[in-house]
């Protein structure tokens, strides 16, 4: 009893050093163990300075989209696209390409400059590094708010889309909005990668847009199939985490006939892209928080 | 007394005041600034018409064959998108250098307040930019017109015009572009600049005619500028020529002398007053 009250009273004027050290424990128990979701609220929360734009996008782009060409478009292309052996109507068979495209310009936005910015012009990375927050879970949080936001385009992408009336098997055309957001993170996570690495802005972003996004973007066989390539300009589909992720959209939302080994190549290789991208950035992440 | 006399007096009267006649002093400038630092990005504006026009032409224009123009001319859909696609390089072009460039010079650089601080007016930085932006829209058109020739999708001696054309389009949006600008205050204002781009883009003729809307959406297409710019650059590429194109010249005229005087006004409004 004597020992607990003077030891009680000596914390009131001079805390131990041990003691001193288990109250930082303590507190720091929390947000070590879940260091990732206090970067990620941050990271959502931050989104709020433009949630409009991310709405208007969100809702806009597919009814732009879906409007422009399978209206439009489609008048022109009389006949229903032949894709691998299905016969399908143009505004099916672009819907599953168009939702992993918006995913992955949600990642080209949110993974490039919010991310360079952390570390260079606001810095707050590094005051998340002061805490008790580990690199990794930096880079994780950061990894996953971008996912976040592309849940919320690709969500309303396919509910705009089975609107319309462009999912021909409901059964399993949900499982687009996962693809989308997989094909998001294979893009996103090597980009996020890339820009962790940047120490001065000297457009790099600009030049990733043209020569890497949009390139992907047009040959990937969004707006047709890729068999309308011949090889010199097809091997950019191959590549490119938008043709896979479209490929297995298509198999999801209309049953495109996919063989069972080229579905896993196409899932394998998203997932590759999309963990090799994320210890990349923890790399990244870490070399320069820890300089 | 003569110090305050003159610092309290607001600029006003006629064009002397707002012009030094040297707006190719910020054209200089922009060209020096180009070569120490963004060329890459200045360069590689060029190429997004020509990765459109590969992308469409070839795995599109296998799938839709022949498209009927307005005077019922048919040609391949490559000779249809191409020149839709360097009036909207144009837009793109002319659009970024007078929103983001000039958004972040205005905001960021206080690259103007240094320019007003000397015998420049606001007219001489308006023009000199907007000159600067046809500049290069002049250097991507050229450039595009040259694979347009080389891959037979200039159809008509008259293709030779749609580089003037080129320059008309640019001088339209630069202008209103600037003028624009000028009220946005922080990055995400600019996003909206995409969400008008996008559906123009989308709908303004270029992938496909607009016969196919019905026609209240054909009239909300034509009152925008794009299709004016379309238009026009597809009938002297293509020969399918009318009088009737005159009205889209006569538009970006207006364009241009509404966006000149706004932008004048309001980098005067910014600065000067």
């Amino acid at each position: 009893m004597s020992t607990d009250r003077s030891s009680a009273t000596s914390r009131a004027q001079h805390p131990t050093l041990d003691e001193l050290r288990a109250e930082a424990i303590r507190a720091a128990r929390k947000p070590r163990a879940f260091g990732w979701f206090y970067v990620l609220e941050h990271m959502v929360r931050a989104m709020r300075a433009y949630g409009w734009t991310i709405v208007a996008s969100a809702l806009g782009q597919p009814l732009l989209y879906l409007f422009g060409l399978a209206l439009g478009l489609a008048a022109l292309i009389s006949t229903p696209v032949d894709d691998g052996g299905v016969s399908v109507r143009y505004l099916v068979f672009v819907a599953p390409a168009l939702i992993a495209a918006a995913t992955i310009a949600v990642a080209t936005e949110e993974m490039t400059y919010p991310v360079m910015s952390g570390f260079k012009w606001r810095l707050y990375f590094f005051g998340f590094s002061a805490s008790p927050i580990s690199s990794a879970q930096i880079a994780t949080g950061v990894a996953l708010a971008p996912a976040s936001r592309m849940l919320a385009a690709a969500v309303p992408y396919y509910l705009i889309v089975w609107i319309f009336g462009g999912v021909e098997t409901p059964a399993t055309g949900w499982l687009a909005i996962g693809i989308g957001v997989l094909a998001g993170l294979a893009f996103g996570t090597p980009l996020m990668a890339y820009a962790a690495s940047i120490e001065d802005d000297k457009g790099q972003f600009a030049l990733v847009q043209r020569f890497i996004f949009m390139p992907m973007f047009l040959f990937s066989g969004t707006f047709y199939p890729l068999t309308n390539l011949e090889w010199w300009l097809a091997w950019i589909g191959w590549i490119s985490p938008l043709w896979h992720a479209s490929e297995l959209g298509r198999m999801a939302m209309y049953g495109k006939p996919i063989g069972t080994g080229m579905m896993w190549i196409h899932i394998a290789y998203l997932v590759i892209l999309a963990v090799g991208g994320y210890l990349m950035a923890r790399r990244m992440f870490s070399r320069r928080l820890e300089k | 007394m003569t110090l305050t006399e003159s610092g309290t007096r607001r600029r006003a009267g006629g064009v002397r005041a707002l012009w030094a006649g040297n707006p190719l002093a910020v054209v200089q400038r922009g060209l020096v600034a180009a070569r120490s630092s963004s060329w890459a990005v200045v360069l590689s504006g060029f190429f997004e018409p020509v990765f459109y026009l590969a992308s469409m032409g070839i795995g599109l224009g296998s799938m839709i064959g022949l498209i009927t123009l307005a005077d019922g001319t048919k040609v391949e859909y490559a000779a249809f998108i191409a020149p839709a696609l360097l009036a909207v390089s144009a837009m793109n072009g002319a659009i970024y250098d007078s929103t983001w460039n000039v958004f972040f010079k205005l905001n960021y650089g206080k690259l103007y307040e240094g320019m007003l601080s000397t015998s420049l007016g606001p007219l001489d930085v308006a023009l000199g930019e907007i000159m600067y932006a046809m500049l290069r829209g002049l250097v991507y058109a050229s450039g595009f017109l040259i694979i347009m020739q080389v891959a037979g999708l200039n159809l008509s001696w008259t293709a030779v015009l749609a580089l003037p054309a080129v320059l008309l389009i640019a001088f339209g949006f630069a202008s209103l572009g600037m003028a624009v600008t000028s009220y946005m205050k922080t990055f995400q204002h600019m996003d909206w600049i995409n969400m008008v781009l996008l559906p123009m883009f989308l709908f303004s003729a270029t992938l496909f005619p607009i016969t196919n809307y019905p026609e209240w959406v054909q009239g909300i297409i034509q009152a925008f500028p794009l299709w004016h710019g379309v238009e026009l650059i597809r009938g002297l590429t293509t020969g399918a020529l009318h009088m009737g194109m005159l009205w889209h010249v006569v538009y970006y005229l207006v364009m241009i002398a509404v966006g000149l005087l706004f932008t004048t006004k309001r980098l005067r409004a910014l600065f000067l007053d």
